[in-house]
């Protein structure tokens, strides 16, 4: 992504009081308690434990930790995630 | 994770994955658009997880292009459990046979009840019904509509005012409303009226026939009260007549009567009954009673309205003893003609009316009174006399 087109993105999404995650292929995260997470524009599995599951993302990597994971559904742009989610880390993103 | 109705319809498979590449398996998976479910990871690069039974067959090509291996954990779902079924072909075939035996006794007409015939017998009834195809062990759905077959069985049987056909499940009830028919004339060859005593006649009411005599005519036993003949025509002559006539009673009246009555001594029994045999528990002993009269108690075990062939029975001896009993000469007589006097009424008809009585004689000898009374009765004198043809000389 261009210089520009970031800068030009950035604007619209202040100016017209647009969403992040159309905007910018953001993920947009549910979470139920730490039971459930729903997430959404992932771009593919990367690593799958009871521990630990790596998704991955246009930018960098979402890592959610917890116990006895498991991937209730996947859909191509959407997993939902099930298990004791213990915490979520963003690795490799920008800004 | 689709609506698990439909899932468990379709059926689904539990299957365990194993190879290195699992997650680009995910990955893939969901790009080709297989829906998995409940992917669980496990020790040793192993990946459980649930597929749809249609997808089922789309993962070969996916397993062999990122390397994995696959064994199926559990089956889930009606093409399953119906391919499991059609093993045991023999138990299907015997349930839909009970099935069928099931619906094919419940359409059958077991029981026909007739209700409501006092007159036409049962069996006529049963006959009528079993020619319009009411009749045990019939097809319920080959017989015809109620209303049809109630209109039909009324008037099939003659003598019937309505005749109502219900059902309720296998039992046909057929109710039989008798019509009340007119009381049936006998057919009666010409008559006339004669008077069956010798009396004087009180009173006259001709209905059909000709009057032959009128109020206060004496008549003698077997006269033509009332004729049958009118004009060239016979007929029966109907009327009524009344007229007094005398009765004499001689009567003997004992001025001791017999009589049996109870002294209160008793002695009770108690028995056992099975059917028609009885075995006696209480009241053993001998009876010291002349005379006596037995009395039985019947208690028999009821059960609803139905009474059991067992029960206790008690049967009472009752001593008797014979009283004499004196009557005076006046008594005697006063029960003499009370004693008459039930006698005309029960020779005579009740309508009859004594007008008057008188004694006539009265002798007391022996221990009896002779007497003889005089009864003066308006009663019916009418009597039918055929009309004999007249035979040409």
């Amino acid at each position: 992504m261009s210089r520009l087109s970031r800068k030009i993105r950035n604007w619209a999404v202040e100016a017209l009081d647009l969403p992040g995650d159309l905007v910018f292929d953001l993920p947009r995260l549910t979470m139920i308690g730490n039971k459930q997470l729903l997430v959404e524009n992932h771009q593919g599995v990367l690593h799958f434990s009871p521990e630990e599951l790596q998704l991955e993302l246009k930018q960098g990597i979402l890592k959610v930790e917890g116990t006895e994971l498991a991937i209730r559904t996947i859909m191509p742009e959407e997993v939902i995630i099930e298990g004791r989610i213990s915490g979520i880390k963003y690795e490799g993103v920008e800004e | 994770m689709k609506s698990s109705v439909i899932s468990r319809l379709r059926g689904s498979v539990t299957i365990v994955v194993r190879g290195e590449r699992l997650e680009e398996l995910i990955n893939e998976l969901a790009k080709e658009g297989i829906e998995i479910w409940n992917v669980r990871s496990l020790p040793e690069r192993k990946m459980e997880m649930n597929v749809q039974l249609g997808d089922f067959f789309s993962l070969r090509p996916l397993l062999k292009r990122t390397g994995c291996r696959m064994s199926v954990k559990r089956r889930i779902g009606a093409p399953f459990f119906l391919a499991r079924l059609w093993r045991r072909k023999i138990f299907i075939l015997g349930f839909a046979m009970f099935i069928a035996a099931i619906f094919a006794l419940s359409s059958l007409v077991w029981d026909i009840e007739v209700q409501g015939n006092d007159k036409i017998p049962t069996e006529d009834v049963l006959l009528a019904a079993r020619e319009e195809g009411i009749y045990p062990f019939q097809w319920i759905f080959r017989m015809q509509k109620p209303d049809k077959l109630s209109a039909e069985l009324t008037r099939r049987l003659t003598g019937t005012s309505w005749v109502g056909v219900t059902r309720s499940g296998t039992r046909i009830t057929i109710q039989v409303v008798e019509a009340t028919r007119p009381k049936e004339h006998t057919l009666r060859s010409p008559s006339h009226l004669v008077s069956n005593a010798d009396a004087i006649v009180t009173y006259i009411y001709a209905e059909r026939g000709q009057p032959e005599v009128k109020k206060h005519a004496r008549v003698k036993k077997g006269q033509v009260l009332i004729a049958g003949i009118q004009g060239n025509e016979r007929v029966v002559a109907k009327g009524e007549i009344r007229g007094i006539v005398w009765h004499e009673y001689k009567m003997e009246l004992p001025l001791v009567r017999k009589q049996n009555v109870y002294t209160g001594e008793k002695k009770v029994k108690g028995y056992l009954f099975f059917g028609n045999t009885a075995i006696q528990i209480t009241g053993y002993g001998p009876t010291s009673f002349a005379q006596f009269h037995t009395v039985s108690e019947l208690d028999p075990l009821t059960w609803r309205s139905l009474k059991l062939p067992i029960g206790w029975m008690n049967e009472k001896l009752l001593e008797t003893t014979v009283i004499q009993l004196k009557l005076s000469p006046e008594q005697a007589k006063v029960d003499g003609i009370e004693r008459a006097e039930r006698d005309i009424y029960a020779k005579y008809g009740m309508e009859s009316k004594i007008i008057s009585q008188k004694i006539l004689h009265e002798k007391s000898d022996n221990g009896k009174v002779y007497m003889k009374v005089l009864f003066e009765v308006e009663q019916n004198i009418a009597e039918e006399l055929p009309i004999v043809h007249e035979q040409g000389e």
